[in-house]
């Protein structure tokens, strides 16, 4: 066992630490707020320029091949500083799957793209129900001639006013078994028929409605099998839950010590308020929790990268991220007084991403179930032991 | 970064399972506490300590030379949490004789001492079983401010004091005790000593504290002018108190025990809600999987802290933080055991009768149980405040 970041973990941690501080500072975040796009296009092209985008991609498609442990890493700063860009959606929502089930024409298409001109990619799969399941997915696709022909609408669909590209997660057959007939679709985000808005989040990131009448997609734009898409759905949740995990996580240990240097720093019947019991216990506990969160993140991402992702594991590291972001947020603001209620403090801006963060790869209630699940077909020790 | 046990780690758990399958009663739970309550209890738990003693896990993370294992950290990670698991009782020898009045001997004991006592303990032997007397009536979390006294009369000291919710003491043959060799000192932590006790000495009078559910763990004990031989002064007179410390981070292993013991539990209420088709209800699904978070996160969490002590980092705050975390977890594992068992966790777990008792009583055991062991070793409390001196350098609230 070894809890220590690998060499090349350190060097990505302190490189994007040092990024993210100087290209984009809390009054930045705030700027972008009131912004079309919701993030910096000269920061997106430093971040494409120094290689990012290319992070655990293969060489020949011009990525630098890390390890998953290293995006974990990066996801883990850019929450710390709460970055708004499109990297999650472009990498994790959509890199990530193309790579596994791309055909080599697509990947040489589409990855150099990403890791080199910084084409922003997003994943659009919620609709109506938004429950994560599959029996959300009612958007059509029909084939005609060459072409699928999608109509419906998707909600909450991150960064979908700068995306050049959308994976879009359609149903082209509707049968029993709500999994199966579900089929992944790349679509340039100019097709005609294709309606982008901007929906009034409280964090202001960019999500977006999309309404499909009658777009015309290639039938060669499909990502995978027919029918076959939840599988690769699948298979982005279990990696992406984990990276949106460790930007909580990231974001997490950011607002505690916010939190403690503010006690430390504010002072009351002449003493800091950190001397009082009822504070430091309850900082102390989150402190626990936060640990415990990195570590857990850390854990699933290690395994993941060794090749042998754990779905309980995926699904603790999201559902654990979710029980903590915003209990932290909340009484760390409730610990500054009326000062932590200001637009000023910077602990706002963390907690306007809660909501977000929370549904975004499933809330708690959905990884536990997964977890239930897992636990309901394990077999314990005991029962092989006392067999 | 890896998070695996090695080859070598999962190979020895493969072998305290078969000692377990040999060893212990088919589907056997094992309870905290629970070996000195009965006498029957008890003698189970000493034949399973001199079993354990023949294979050296008995002091699994003794050196050779006193006739332990010598084991690697992560053997005695594997071992604490089969323990746990496993509930293999007998392996503290009574409260401390493995875990800290052994390793403590060795430090700081006389040659003397350490022929007379350590073997003992390593052998599994009734005369190697310890209780502890650190606690007394007025000094709970406040254990320096102990009244004790140890006055020297020639070759002997004279104890005179009281010591209380001495664990195990009805079944000990010596107690460690703290007690103070000088009085009116600078600062309370000063002029204090450890003095080894024979139970046997006259003068000493013992008398049980019968926990709220009937069960015998606690005890008080009377010193009236009991007389010890100087020999019996373990390390530096007058220097008790930086002893001690040391003797208490021996005790380390307490959350991973204690996890391995939150995995099983965790393991059986499954069973039981697969066989009582509890399992569909999404309450008992969100519940389990709950738990199963927290569990996991306390073992990662206890397996940081062995890792930093393995890393010969300096370990300050972690294992009161891995207390604090245990002392949460267990009664959390109690309150989902309960809730899922519903009308069945009301059993009395003095006398556990299959019928009625679910799971051999185990998950109204942690209900009782977690209370004593979130007091026990500083409360979840004390363990805050001490986090929040040492990990986080917030100023002193106490």
């Amino acid at each position: 066992m070894d809890f220590s970041l690998g060499v090349e973990q350190k060097l990505i941690q302190k490189s994007v630490r040092e990024f993210f501080t100087k290209e984009c500072p809390k009054d930045k975040v705030r700027e972008l707020k009131e912004t079309k796009s919701g993030f910096d296009s000269k920061m997106w092209k430093k971040l494409v320029k120094l290689g990012y985008l290319g992070l655990i991609f293969p060489e020949e498609y011009g990525g630098t091949e890390g390890e998953f442990l290293d995006l974990m890493i990066f996801m883990e700063e850019l929450g710390r500083n709460i970055t708004p860009c499109p990297f999650f959606t472009t990498v994790a929502l959509c890199g990530i799957p193309i790579v596994k089930f791309g055909t080599d024409e697509q990947k040489k298409a589409i990855l150099p793209k990403i890791i080199e001109k910084g084409h922003i990619w997003t994943l659009a799969q919620t609709e109506k129900k938004a429950n994560n399941y599959s029996n959300e997915i009612e958007l059509t696709a029909d084939l005609s001639g060459d072409n699928y022909v999608l109509n419906g609408t998707k909600l909450f669909v991150p960064f979908a006013n700068s995306a050049k590209q959308i994976l879009v997660v359609a149903r082209t057959q509707k049968g029993k078994d709500a999994n199966h007939g579900i089929t992944l679709f790349m679509v340039d985000a100019k097709t005609k028929g294709i309606n982008i808005e901007v929906i009034p989040t409280a964090a202001k990131d960019c999500r977006c409605e999309i309404v499909f009448k009658d777009v015309k997609v290639p039938k060669e734009n499909i990502l995978g099998t027919k029918d076959k898409g939840w599988e690769i759905v699948d298979y982005i949740f279990q990696q992406a839950s984990v990276l949106k995990a460790a930007e909580m996580s990231g974001g997490c240990q950011a607002v505690f010590d916010i939190i403690v240097n503010y006690t430390k720093e504010r002072k009351q019947f002449n003493r800091s308020i950190a001397s009082f019991q009822a504070i430091q216990h309850r900082l102390v506990d989150f402190m626990g929790r936060i640990e415990g969160l990195k570590f857990l993140v850390r854990k699933a991402a290690c395994e993941i990268s060794t090749g042998n992702s754990s779905a309980r594991l995926n699904s603790m590291a999201k559902a654990s991220a979710n029980k903590i972001y915003h209990d932290l947020c909340y009484h760390s603001i409730v610990l500054h007084g009326a000062i932590g209620w200001t637009e000023e403090m910077d602990i706002g801006l963390y907690h306007l991403r809660t909501r977000s963060l929370l549904f975004d790869m499933g809330d708690v209630h959905f990884h536990k179930e997964k977890i239930a699940d897992e636990l309901q077909f394990h077999s314990p020790a005991f029962k092989e032991v006392y067999s | 970064m890896d998070f695996q046990f090695g080859e070598k780690e999962e190979q020895f758990r493969l072998e305290i399972r078969e000692f377990v399958k040999e060893n212990l009663p088919k589907g056997f739970i094992g309870n905290m506490f629970e070996e000195e309550h009965t006498d029957e209890n008890w003698a189970f738990a000493m034949s399973i300590a001199q079993k354990l003693a023949k294979k050296k896990w008995l002091t699994i993370s003794w050196p050779k030379e006193y006739g332990g294992m010598g084991a690697s950290t992560w053997q005695k990670v594997v071992f604490a949490q089969e323990a746990g698991y496993w509930g293999i009782p007998g392996i503290g020898m009574g409260v401390s004789g493995t875990a800290w009045v052994g390793p403590s001997l060795m430090l700081f004991g006389t040659k003397e001492q350490q022929e007379k006592y350590i073997p003992l303990i390593a052998a599994g032997d009734p005369d190697g079983v310890w209780c502890t007397g650190y606690s007394e009536p007025d000094s709970g979390s406040d254990l320096a401010s102990l009244q004790t006294t140890a006055k020297r009369v020639g070759d002997n000291y004279i104890i005179n004091g009281q010591k209380v919710w001495t664990s195990c003491a009805h079944k000990a043959r010596y107690i460690w005790l703290a007690c103070r060799t000088q009085q009116n000192t600078e600062k309370k932590h000063q002029g204090l000593s450890l003095i080894i006790v024979d139970m046997k000495s006259k003068g000493l009078t013992l008398n049980p504290l019968k926990n709220f559910m009937g069960g015998h763990v606690f005890n008080e004990l009377f010193f009236d002018d009991v007389k010890v031989p100087v020999e019996n002064l373990v390390g530096v007179e007058n220097n008790g108190w930086s002893q001690l410390m040391t003797a208490l981070s021996f005790e380390r292993g307490l959350a991973l025990s204690a996890g391995g013991a939150c995995v099983r539990i965790l393991d059986e209420l499954v069973e039981y809600a697969k066989e009582t088709d509890r399992i569909d209800d999404p309450f008992v699904r969100q519940s389990l999987a709950d738990l199963a978070i927290d569990i996991e996160t306390l073992q990662i969490l206890s397996f940081e802290s062995a890792w930093k002590e393995d890393q010969k980092k300096i370990v300050i705050y972690e294992p009161s933080r891995d207390k604090a975390l245990c002392d949460q977890l267990l009664e959390k594992v109690s309150r989902v055991g309960s809730d899922i068992l519903g009308v069945y966790s009301q059993m009395d777990i003095m006398n556990k009768d299959p019928r009625w008792s679910k799971l051999k009583g185990s998950v109204e055991h942690v209900y009782y149980y977690c209370i004593g062991l979130a007091i026990a070793a500083g409360t979840t409390d004390t363990q805050r405040n001490i986090i929040a001196n040492f990990g986080l350098q917030l100023p002193r609230s106490y």
